[in-house]
């Protein structure tokens, strides 16, 4: 009986207008998308080895320790991927006096904004009126004088609209692959096509949620025109305002001091005060050693000092101590306000964080975020692939370090006079920045929770949709 | 007569369910956003107090713009403090680079919520205004008296745009003026009238998409198609065409990437420095003068030149995008208005000029002590100004899109058969 009753709904909604027009958008706007992104992908692609190609030119040249630090930072190669889902790797760049503000005024289509603006909306276009409009018509009065369980039909439409939403999906995506497909530029790894798959899952999951949505408003509205209206104003605040509200609400209830203030702070530890503590220490230190040493009393200048130095072996002596002590206490301040610094680094990062959960929670109320965040974190598009990258960065930077500082213990060995800070040298061999892709089971397992969150929502939302269908008047 | 059909029309939407949730939404949103933003600004502002510059200072540093809790376009880049030194501009960014969620989803603002929201609510005003009486036989009725169909269809657009307009302006009215209790974010006269330009643009945005909503009911026989086709224009207009605009344009024009800008500058300063130690070194440090101006010259001539070429690349990547985006009228308000609060990307590219321009005014002044350098002073441009350089544009596009909707629905209403 279920699958008659599926079958009715997918023929009902196949002559529909609604599904034309819902096709023809998907069938344009999918396949334009995957064509021009392919397109900027592979541009992405011919820049970067025309970036990598000018750093090792110029490696060969002026490779010198001093400055090499700025010269060979790591960047993220553009992954296959971008060809579907950019997520939040545009080239904003706010530390740069030259930035690119266009993605700031319109973020990029994507397949995950065509998912889950354009087909939530199409998936509640096609259930608003599941229930109140065959009541409207009189269908469901007939349907129910046979002997049929509501929750089959309701189950029945729920399915029924999930299939014929996915058909246009589907189809449109199957083109868009195809067109990058026949880019020869573009080379998909098994491991590309099991995250598709996983993003794919997700798309179906974000997809039936609405649809349940849908049902569950229609069965508990009289008339198709109230039920629109209601599943309009979910679905604006689900998609359109709680994720957009969700980090600015966070940052007042788990406020973070911004980065502006923090480096003034810290610039303060690491300047101004520790010049007032090292003075402090130095002076201290000196009373004590003039204690020791008398002929350290008074004022001196640099070139006096400089002179009895030279004339009166035991001032030598002195002086010499005074310099240890000198060094000694400037050490100390620095350890002491760097101290200070690391904590007040170590605050700063756990109070971001704290912000940074508590918006990312709000959000997912959204499922909208929730597909976001899940289809981002399994292809390497967003906030897990920066933290990724952040470590794969660190392992890096200490390679070089150790690579730095055996090179110019050797070089030094070798001539000892040449100041191999400022002199070109041979870099050839040093590590290069490999950047490699998060494993698939740990971006899979990052995922669960939005997949998760939206499951639940299905579960409670069916049940809702349930109840209110078991207590609809169908007359 | 046609008042008679304006009355009608807002009786009945005040009392339908519609109305209920429209402004029930409406209210919640702006009211919300206004109160965030408002924070968001306090919190700005709190941040340019600590990092302004002191009186010598190379830095050029702007006050967070008011006008911002409005339309916060570009003020977030355009704050900034930018850090005069030899070698160029150093950057230091604000508060949201921190918290990455900013990064997924765009700014809550007035310009948002009436570009995303208030144009589907505008649609839903319009979207059944003929076919429905059609299906419930009013406009049989209606058109058997005698009452032209021009009157009609200017009744109902009149009285849905004053159900729609006026609890939109309460509202907008009131928050603005509840911000501008507090003595932190006093208006000016000129932000203020700067707000009411905006809010102007925004009446003219909506009744485009009223006058949408009926010119496809017009078009149609059933409200449910209506609102079908109408979903799927605006899902084009306001989110499909400014969104993949942007990514065609730069298919067309062939920008660097900002990162390898800046690279490529990293690259060009290091190797200069370089080759200038080894000049010296080989002279023995003596005399070196020259050396060491010729190569910071080397150094300021190559970045300059990277820098105007990028520059003027991007110009032409904002312009192009700008004007495939225009298709959509959604881009033409985010603009006008965004430029109208002093937000927008000339306004930002104008700054920026400035910037440079001060750049030299430092470097080149004849004592450069580190504490001598003149003060920045950036002043927006003016109403006027904004509005020669593409506003006036932007609007007249606006007001083109009604008219040629209000028109073709009077055209679609003529032909249609009420029966």
């Amino acid at each position: 009986m279920l699958g008659t009753l599926i079958k009715k709904e997918i023929l009902n909604s196949l002559f529909s207008f609604r599904f034309v027009a819902i096709f023809a958008l998907l069938i344009v706007v999918v396949p334009l998308t995957t064509f021009i992104l392919t397109n900027d992908y592979v541009k992405k692609v011919d820049e970067y080895s025309f970036r990598q190609n000018n750093l090792e030119n110029y490696l060969k040249n002026y490779a010198h320790f001093n400055r090499i630090g700025g010269v060979i930072l790591p960047s993220q190669p553009p992954i296959p991927f971008y060809s579907l889902v950019r997520g939040i790797s545009s080239d904003v760049n706010m530390g740069e006096f030259d930035d690119d503000p266009l993605p700031v005024v319109f973020p990029l289509l994507d397949l995950v904004f065509i998912v889950s603006i354009l087909l939530s909306l199409a998936a509640l276009i096609f259930s608003y009126d599941a229930v109140c409009c065959e009541k409207e018509d009189g269908t469901l009065k007939l349907m129910m004088s046979n002997c049929l369980a509501r929750s089959k039909i309701i189950l029945s439409k729920i399915i029924g609209g999930t299939i014929i939403l996915l058909v246009p999906f589907l189809v449109s995506l199957v083109l868009g692959l195809f067109i990058i497909l026949l880019n020869p530029r573009v080379a998909w790894t098994g491991a590309n096509w099991a995250t598709l798959a996983f993003v794919l899952l997700g798309a179906v999951i974000y997809i039936f949620l609405f649809l349940v949505i849908g049902v569950f408003i229609s069965a508990s509205h009289h008339s198709a025109s109230a039920s629109i209206m209601t599943s309009l104003f979910v679905w604006v605040l689900l998609i359109l305002v709680v994720p957009n509200l969700s980090p600015y609400l966070a940052s007042l209830m788990s406020p973070a001091p911004s980065q502006i203030k923090m480096n003034r702070e810290i610039s303060r530890l690491t300047d101004v005060e520790r010049d007032d503590l090292g003075r402090k220490l130095e002076a201290e230190r000196l009373a004590e050693l003039v204690k020791r040493y008398p002929v350290l009393a008074g004022r001196f200048s640099e070139a006096e000092a400089k002179a009895r130095v030279e004339k009166d072996p035991a001032f030598r002596e002195a002086y010499q101590a005074r310099t240890k002590e000198v060094d000694a206490a400037w050490i100390e301040a620095n350890r002491i306000q760097n101290k200070k610094r690391d904590d007040l680094q170590q605050e700063f990062g756990r109070k971001v964080g704290a912000q940074t959960r508590l918006s990312r929670g709000l959000s997912m109320i959204s499922p909208l975020a929730d597909f976001t965040y899940l289809a981002t974190d399994l292809t390497s598009t967003g906030a897990m692939n920066l933290r990724h990258f952040g470590r794969l960065r660190e392992i890096w930077d200490q390679a070089f370090d150790a690579y730095e500082q055996s090179k110019i213990a050797t070089l030094r060995k070798k001539s000892p006079a040449v100041d191999w800070w400022n002199t070109p040298v041979d870099v050839s061999d040093m590590p290069r920045f490999q950047y490699k892709e998060e494993a698939l089971a740990a971006r899979v397992k990052r995922a669960l929770w939005p997949f998760a969150i939206m499951m639940m929502m299905i579960l409670v939302v069916f049940v809702a949709a349930y109840f209110s269908f078991v207590r609809y008047d169908v007359r | 007569m046609t008042w008679t059909i304006v009355r009608k029309e807002i009786i009945a939407n005040l009392l339908s369910y519609k109305f209920f949730i429209v402004i029930l939404l409406t209210t919640l949103l702006l009211f919300t956003s206004f109160f965030v933003l408002y924070k968001d600004y306090k919190g700005r502002l709190a941040d340019y107090e600590l990092v302004r510059a002191k009186p010598g200072e190379p830095i050029a540093v702007l006050p967070p713009n008011p006008l911002s809790i409005f339309a916060k376009g570009l003020d977030e880049a355009m704050t900034r403090s930018f850090e005069i030194s030899r070698i160029g501009i150093e950057v230091f960014a604000g508060q949201k680079s921190e918290n990455v969620i900013f990064a997924f989803f765009p700014t809550p603002d007035f310009v948002y919520i009436v570009k995303v929201v208030l144009s589907l609510v505008a649609l839903l005003f319009g979207f059944d205004q003929i076919s429905r009486e059609k299906e419930s036989g009013v406009l049989r009725l209606m058109l058997s008296n005698s009452v032209s169909r021009a009157k009609i269809l200017a009744g109902k657009w009149l009285g849905n745009f004053l159900s729609l307009s006026v609890p939109f302006l309460l509202v907008t009215i009131l928050g603005f003026v509840l911000i501008n209790l507090d003595p932190l974010v006093r208006f000016s006269a000129s932000s203020a009238a700067r707000f009411f330009l905006l809010v102007l643009a925004a009446l003219i945005y909506i009744a485009l998409f009223l006058s949408l909503g009926i010119l496809v009911s017009a078009l149609t026989r059933r409200a449910a198609s209506s609102l079908v086709i109408l979903l799927l224009i605006w899902a084009v207009t306001v989110f499909v065409v400014p969104n993949l605009g942007t990514l065609v344009a730069r298919q067309m024009v062939d920008v660097p990437s900002v990162k390898s800008l800046s690279e490529k500058q990293e690259q060009v300063w290091t190797r200069e420095v370089l080759q200038m130690i080894i000049e010296r070194r080989a002279k023995d440090d003596r005399g070196t003068g020259d050396i060491v101006k010729s190569h910071f010259d080397a150094i300021n001539r190559e970045l300059n030149q990277m820098e105007e070429d990028y520059r003027n690349k991007f110009d032409r990547l904002v312009r192009m995008s700008k004007n495939i985006n225009r298709l959509s009228p959604a881009a033409s308000f985010v603009y006008a208005t965004t430029e109208l609060a002093g937000t927008g990307i000339g306004e930002e590219s104008r700054l920026k000029e400035n910037i440079l321009r001060y750049k030299d005014s430092v470097l080149s002044s004849p004592d450069r002590g580190e504490k001598q350098a003149p003060a920045f002073a950036y002043r927006y441009r003016s109403v006027g100004q904004v509005l020669t350089q593409g506003g006036l544009f932007d609007l007249s596009w606006l007001i083109f899109f009604n008219i040629l909707f209000f028109a073709a629905s009077f055209v679609a209403f003529i032909r249609y058969d009420v029966r």
